[in-house]
């Protein structure tokens, strides 16, 4: 019965196959086998065979198992990647240096970091596709599959095995294997045909070639990702290659710059008829919080003499202390302070701070205009190498004087400067202005005469006199902003 | 084999008390099952209508491909979605396509769970039509991120250039796990199913390229008792892994709805509605394409009446749920008391959208209704017909719900229509061409019929044949 055997030394038996027409038969084939004592044999069917796994003896599968630990770990990974990307964390993640897998936190709604209903979705098919691979893999490698060479496919017969044809197997491995014996046997079985399966030895062996082409591929499959390290370890000048620049660069023009000529012809056209590249606001508009129309509080000016709404913050420095000036009327200024500032304890001491990081520096901390700016501006004066107007000394009596100056002009002179003093409205806000008009109040009320009050005068006349007109001299190349003519002062209030 | 066909048993739609109707006609053998199922991959070339079919598939293939190039290089502008209606069409399609998605998984797994038999001779092309259609769900959130280049973002994979995590908390990450999850499960489990059926065109190729690729697609399946068993219990593994997989995935999809603050969106109705809704649409999917398969392949023997018959009145079963769901829609607004989800539900059946609204109910609701009648669901050319409708309407059940809401939205001065434009329309219409591309394809190279699993649902017959 056994056709196509070779009887070569490299041929090995693998053993008998032996078809059947039908799945009744095989079964009955198959417990035969089993009461014979035959161990190691297997069936091929085109389909699975009710109630053939206790006729061969084939065990439960123990594939749930595996997939049950894999959908348990997959729990631990599923809730860990969600706890660890977004920032779950165990410990103070903004300040706890050591915290555990801070992640990266997301505020959204002002939901919890992590909250468990939230997560389950993803959890969930989180378990599901690792599940899904466990029983795919976990089948075929339990079933020693994918298998690229079979003997059985060498048999012609056995391609029915996929269609219509019932197969038995009995292995040359087994120990009550005998190749005529087991042919008796599987002929009393109703066996419809036998075949001997033998392995040919020599199609195992790889040809002599396949090796040294193998060590070469992967040679030369190392060159990429070792090309990708080394640029990746070394610096280079030049920027990084943007395969996709994404939003790198853009057609753009920056605030605050001139616009560019957009059109492509000669005759020019700019994005604003003004030529700047962004908007101004809205004439009359205001800024949100810069509605400024409490005159005492922001201007020092009595309600009664407001007029028309301060549009200080719009005009150049040197323009809006001029245009105060020139409307100046010495009844215009409050004498006390506004509604909206209470002079206690802390807004002195809030003044105090103030005046010693702005003015001191001139003024001197007791305000007797012997500033280290002050000093070393006049020491240059001396040499010729600046032109300065000494800083003015706050006990002078033109300064204490509460009719010539009352608290709204200090504050005014504060907000807007005077003379070659600069505006001091940008640096400081408005209560801290009022604090400093406070606290400077507080000085002169202690009544000390500046013990160089005289000198510093002096010398001020020296340096001061020829610019006697303050309109004359706007900031003339003076080395500070802050400076404070005194002589000037005086001509202007008198 | 030829055998001669009993007219008499060409019916098994009536139910015996005393025997069980057969699922395979015409006296067909375990190789008349291989010769029948495989006849259209064996012919030595595919009949005339396949290359048609397949001229066309392709044609709309390739405008979809231009439409995705444009919107590519030009942007998502290119789209009608726009103030207010962000979420135009491309989610529409998303939603119709992942719920006609549902149908191959639920006929796999769940009927194979609950023994049904009769789902052998479907389940291979209702699987199919579930990849592909995912595919083509897939594509449109795919390119709706606008830089499409970047869309591993979408996954927790640590990045250099973002320097940050996904939002685990929100719906829209969740449908990114669950629909590629589905996919990817979908995938195995078609293939794993595939396999002893690869195993047998190995065996009954002539060609070398062919013995070469499905020698290798079939992984050296040699049908031994020990893989099946094994085999057998991993199927079983991966249905029950699959059932609450694709009622979770059109849960999720219907939280993208449910989870944000619109009226008409905010729901605790939509997930069991969606996944009803998704069963519906998918079954009539299934039987739009298979009445014309089994027509052109000859598998009128393997896909009977019968199967067609019990698809149909699954059709109406569902169909009736979403109808129900329909109504209790507006049962809940009424009921809530909150005048905004009263106002979106009555402009979605009486506003500037009722004619939407009204096809998607005659579609959905009352077209169905017609499968009381036992003609119209034994009949072939009729019940596509019907499908084709049912298809229809449930397109038109994503466009209500997306549309109507958005473009009425709190603001009655941001409200405003949905006017898609030329992309919108090419890329629904280039979806069915890389759909039916993909369906062709699989027609003539893969085997369209679980032949394994058919036989093992054949009566043994005792001797030979």
């Amino acid at each position: 019965m056994a056709n196509e055997t070779n009887n070569s030394s490299d041929k090995e038996l693998v053993g008998l196959l032996a078809q059947f027409d039908d799945p009744t038969s095989l079964l009955a084939a198959c417990n035969n086998a089993r009461e014979a004592g035959y161990t190691k044999m297997d069936a091929y069917t085109p389909f699975p065979v009710h109630g053939i796994d206790p006729a061969l003896g084939i065990k439960r599968s123990f594939l749930p198992f595996i997939v049950l630990a894999v959908a348990l770990g997959a729990v631990v990974l599923g809730l860990g990647m969600q706890f660890y990307t977004n920032g779950g964390g165990i410990g103070d993640w903004s300040t706890d240096e050591a915290a555990i897998f801070p992640g990266y936190r997301f505020m959204i709604s002002g939901k919890p970091y992590f909250s468990l209903p939230a997560n389950i979705p993803v959890t969930f098919e989180v378990i599901v596709l690792s599940s899904a691979f466990a029983t795919f893999f976990g089948m075929w490698i339990i079933n020693r599959l994918p298998r690229l060479s079979n003997p059985l496919h060498r048999v012609s017969r056995f391609k029915r095995v996929t269609n219509d044809k019932f197969f038995l197997m009995l292995e040359a491995k087994d120990d009550k294997f005998d190749a005529s014996d087991s042919e008796a046997h599987l002929n009393q079985w109703g066996a419809v045909a036998i075949e001997e399966v033998n392995q040919d030895l020599t199609d195992t062996k790889l040809p002599s070639w396949m090796a040294p082409a193998a060590l070469i591929g992967a040679l030369l499959l190392l060159i990429p990702p070792v090309a990708i390290f080394s640029v990746y370890g070394s610096t280079n000048r030049k920027p990084r290659l943007h395969v996709v620049p994404d939003m790198d660069w853009q057609h753009k023009f920056k605030t605050q710059v001139l616009s560019p000529n957009i059109a492509e012809k000669d005759d020019p056209v700019y994005l604003f008829e003004n030529r700047r590249a962004m908007r101004q606001p809205v004439e009359g508009s205001v800024r949100f919080g810069s509605l400024e129309d409490d005159s005492e509080m922001f201007r020092g000016i009595k309600k009664e003499f407001s007029g028309q709404a301060a549009t200080v913050g719009l005009k150049s420095n040197v323009l809006a202390s001029t245009a105060v000036q020139e409307e100046e009327n010495p009844d215009q200024w409050i004498t006390g302070f506004p509604e909206g500032f209470k002079v206690n304890e802390d807004t002195l001491a809030r003044g105090k701070q103030r005046f010693e990081i702005y003015c001191s520096v001139c003024h001197g901390y007791a305000g007797n205009g012997d500033g280290l700016v002050n000093q070393r501006a006049i020491a240059l004066a001396a040499n010729g190498k600046a032109s300065w107007t000494a800083a003015k000394s706050l006990h002078d009596p033109t300064v204490t004087d509460s009719v010539k100056n009352p608290t709204g002009r200090i504050y005014d002179t504060i907000t807007n400067g005077r003379n070659t003093m600069g505006p001091y409205r940008d640096q400081i806000p408005v209560e801290d202005r009022w604090a400093i008009v406070a606290y400077v109040k507080a000085l002169q009320a202690t009544g000390i005469t500046a013990p160089g009050a005289e000198a510093t005068e002096s010398e001020a006349e020296e340096a001061g006199e020829p610019e006697a007109d303050e309109s004359a001299e706007p900031a003339a190349e003076t080395t500070e902003p802050e400076a404070e003519a005194s002589e000037a002062d005086d001509a202007d209030t008198e | 084999m030829a055998t001669t066909v009993d007219p008499k048993q060409l019916n098994n739609t009536l139910d015996d008390p005393a025997e069980r109707s057969p699922l395979v006609l015409g006296g067909l053998d375990y190789e008349g099952v291989t010769d029948t199922a495989a006849a259209v991959w064996d012919a030595e070339r595919p009949p005339m209508v396949w290359w048609v079919l397949l001229l066309i598939a392709l044609s709309l293939l390739g405008l979809l491909g231009a439409c995705v190039n444009h919107l590519l290089m030009a942007g998502t502008g290119v789209w009608g979605n726009n103030n207010p209606v962000y979420w135009g069409w491309p989610i529409v399609n998303f939603v119709f396509w992942v719920g006609i998605g549902h149908a191959g998984t639920l006929i796999s797994a769940i009927l194979f769970l609950f023994r049904q038999n009769w789902r052998t001779s479907i389940n291979r092309a209702a699987e199919a039509m579930t990849i592909f259609a995912v595919v083509c769900a897939g594509l449109f959130p795919g390119v709706h991120i606008g830089r499409v280049w970047v869309f591993y973002w979408l996954f927790p994979i640590p990045t250099e250039h973002l320097a940050m995590w996904p939002n685990f908390r929100s719906p829209l990450l969740w449908d990114v796990f669950a629909v590629s999850t589905y996919a990817t499960v979908s995938l195995l489990f078609w293939y794993m199913g595939m396999v002893p059926d690869i195993a047998t065109f190995r065996d009954r190729t002539r060609s070398k390229i062919g013995k070469f690729i499905y020698g290798i697609l079939s992984l050296g399946w040699t049908g031994s008792s020990r893989a099946w068993h094994h085999y057998e219990i991993a199927y079983t593994i991966l249905a029950a892994l699959a059932t609450p997989l694709v009622l979770s995935v059109h849960t999720i999809v219907s939280f993208d709805f449910a989870v944000s603050q619109l009226p008409g969106w905010h729901t605790t109705i939509f997930p069991p509605y969606f996944v009803a809704g998704a069963i519906f649409s998918g079954f009539a999917m299934v039987v739009t394409l298979l009445v014309p398969a089994r027509k052109l392949c000859g598998l009128e023997n393997l896909i009977t009446i019968r199967h067609l018959e019990n698809m149909n009145k699954i059709i109406m079963a569902t169909g009736m749920m979403v109808g129900m769901a329909y109504g209790i829609e507006f049962f809940m607004a009424w009921y809530s008391g909150v005048e905004f989800e009263q106002f979106a539900l009555s402009n979605r059946a009486f506003g500037n959208y009722a004619w939407a609204y009204w096809i998607m109910v005659s579609c959905n609701v009352l077209a169905p209704q017609v499968f009381w009648f036992k003609w119209c669901r034994t009949t072939p050319w009729f019940m596509v017909i019907v499908c084709i409708f049912v298809n229809i309407g449930m397109w038109f059940e994503r466009f209500v719900i997306t549309i109507t809401s958005l473009s009425r939205d709190f603001v009655p001065s941001s409200w405003s229509y949905f006017h898609p434009t030329w992309v919108d329309i090419s890329m629904l219409v280039g979806s069915f061409g890389l759909f039916f591309t993909l369906f062709l394809l699989f027609c003539r190279f893969m085997p369209i019929i679980a032949m394994a699993e058919v036989k093992s649902i054949m009566p043994v017959e005792d001797g030979h044949h």
